[in-house]
């Protein structure tokens, strides 16, 4: 249990917010279910779970529940140290010593988000309550609620042989590194944490 | 012509363009062309050599572009996050961007016969003046030609690009050309510069980076993405030939999932339209939901109303952007 933190430290840095987006046809719970609990017992503060179809979402407490399984499984008697929250539920009471929030997410919080908020913002424009100069870039950003609350990505771990982020949170996704895995299908650890590494040798020149 | 080099591709490479272009070929393909100051350092040149390189290698990969039937090409030559390099470079940017248009303004003839249509996308008020006026005379002197499409992203960045699209609507809106209904993914499309093009069927980022770097996210959302490690200057034809093939290995999969967001977004756009028509006959008294004829009629006028503001708005948005240009090309006559 120990060498979970310890393989995150060991890294030289460690993503803040991972998307972990499917492209494969049929998804599976339980390997979403052990990605999940390793990029929480790893360390890292913000996940987000992606298929184009939407499967994911619409099945929302099947994931949850395999979660909580594999938490139960894999980390064992640390359990307290290592709850999730899970964001897009309406579960009252915060979990102390909470470490990680999961979002499970689908094509409806990426352009749909960015149209929801440019209508909103037209209606206030109708109202006379802005005008269109107010509207720039950090404003937009503020108006998205897909992701309220996380940061952007820094890592995307695209899963299957397709190509393509196929409509993964468009704008969010700017300066995002985007690391390719053949399948998540019986994905080992192993495999995980060597795409970690892949992520932690990326150079960042930020435009400059 | 300095911006697309003459010449034909070799024997081995025609024969290798015939076995590629019996499978789906992209019809636009957009460039990261990254990979110039590394390759600088690696020959031990200056930085403005590798850039002034990469602009060559530019001239090249449209050629082959064109050999190969691909009709449109959309590069990132420069975005806003590239004006917080040293001064020094950044003027060699500005320096290369004026040779080469007004290279290209002398080459208006070439550019006439080979149909090529020049646009330029991005903030360009964020440029020098003069380059602004260059980029005007470019852009207006081309605009009617349309064998080959040739879109330059300069001081460009996509949140900037999405952002002004949503002010451009709001701005609609303001003018009382627009209602706030009206917005949709289909009309945000229309207000991008990128709006005359279709999306790029496919991505490549040379030089190793697995990132986007805010370049078209909004239009390559479902775009074959391909990350080669060769540097920019020294990308070759097969590189190009390993991208097509990639594309042509995901076009399948691609097509489905843009078919089944297509399909989705109609879906939603249909149920909203129908929601709206049932609170405008509620309004009116109408009690039954039955009265499927009155449905109908208000949906079928409802909707052409709403093509009619839209079409209008279009229209003032499209006049607004050639002032922008034509202003530019007087004030330097």
């Amino acid at each position: 249990r120990q060498r979970w933190r310890a393989d995150g430290r060991a890294l030289r840095k460690l993503p803040v917010h991972v998307g972990l987006v499917v492209t494969e046809e049929e998804p599976s719970y339980a390997d979403m279910a052990s990605l999940v609990v390793w990029c929480m017992a790893v360390g890292i503060s913000y996940v987000s779970v992606y298929d184009h179809n939407g499967i994911f979402k619409r099945n929302n407490s099947r994931l949850m529940d395999e979660i909580l399984k594999q938490q139960q499984e894999l980390i064992g008697l640390d359990c307290s140290k290592y709850t999730v929250e899970f964001a897009n539920q309406d579960k009252t009471g915060q979990v102390l010593n909470c470490q990680s929030t999961l979002k499970v997410l689908s094509p409806e919080d990426g352009k749909a988000d960015i149209v929801k908020a440019a209508q909103n913002f037209c209606q206030l424009v109708a109202q006379q309550q802005r005008t269109h100069t107010d509207l720039d870039v950090n404003v937009l950003d503020n108006l998205l609620s897909s992701t309220n609350g996380f940061p952007d990505p820094d890592l995307v771990l695209k899963f299957g042989p397709v190509d393509s982020t196929l409509g993964f949170l468009p704008w969010h996704i700017r300066l995002t590194e985007i690391i390719s895995l053949p399948s998540h299908l019986n994905i080992s650890y192993e495999e995980f944490l060597s795409a970690l590494h892949h992520y932690a040798a990326c150079e960042q020149r930020w435009g400059k | 012509m300095s911006w697309i080099r003459e010449g034909e591709l070799t024997i081995v490479e025609r024969f290798c363009a015939n076995i590629i272009k019996a499978g789906p070929m992209p019809k636009h393909v957009a460039f990261i062309m990254d990979g110039n100051r590394r390759y600088a350092q690696k020959c031990h040149v200056e930085r403005q050599q590798g850039h002034s390189q990469g602009f060559d290698k530019l001239a090249q990969t449209l050629r082959w572009c064109l050999n190969l039937g691909i009709q449109e090409v959309t590069v990132y030559a420069f975005s806003i996050e590239n004006f917080k390099r040293s001064k020094e470079e950044v003027d060699g940017l500005m320096d290369l961007a004026r040779q080469k248009f007004s290279r290209l303004l002398e080459e208006q003839e070439n550019l006439k016969k080979h149909g090529v249509c020049i646009r330029v996308l991005g903030d360009l008020p964020l440029l020098p003046v003069d380059i602004q006026e260059l980029i005007a005379q470019a852009v207006l002197a081309t605009r009617n030609y349309n064998k080959c499409f040739l879109n330059v992203c300069f001081a460009y960045t996509s949140r900037h690009e999405i952002s002004n699209a949503v002010r451009e609507m709001a701005w609609g809106v303001e003018q009382g050309l627009l209602e706030p209904s009206d917005v949709s993914e289909s009309l945000l499309d229309k207000c991008l510069y990128t709006n005359n093009s279709p999306d790029p069927d496919l991505l490549i980022r040379t030089s190793g980076e697995v990132r986007l770097s805010d370049f078209l996210l909004w239009q390559t959302s479902h775009s074959c993405l391909v990350f080669q490690s060769v540097l920019w200057p020294e990308y070759s034809f097969w590189n190009l030939c390993e991208a097509i093939l990639r594309f042509q290995m995901n076009y399948g999969a691609l097509q489905k999932a843009r078919d089944s967001y297509m399909e989705e977004r109609r879906r939603q756009q249909m149920e909203r339209d129908q929601d709206y028509v049932t609170r405008k006959l509620q309004q009116e008294g109408c009690v039954s939901h039955g009265d499927s004829r009155r449905r109908r009629t208000l949906l079928q006028k409802c909707t052409a109303m709403r093509e009619e503001r839209i079409q209008g708005f279009l229209q003032a948005l499209e006049h607004k952007r050639a002032d922008f240009f034509e202003r530019l090309c007087t004030v330097s006559a």
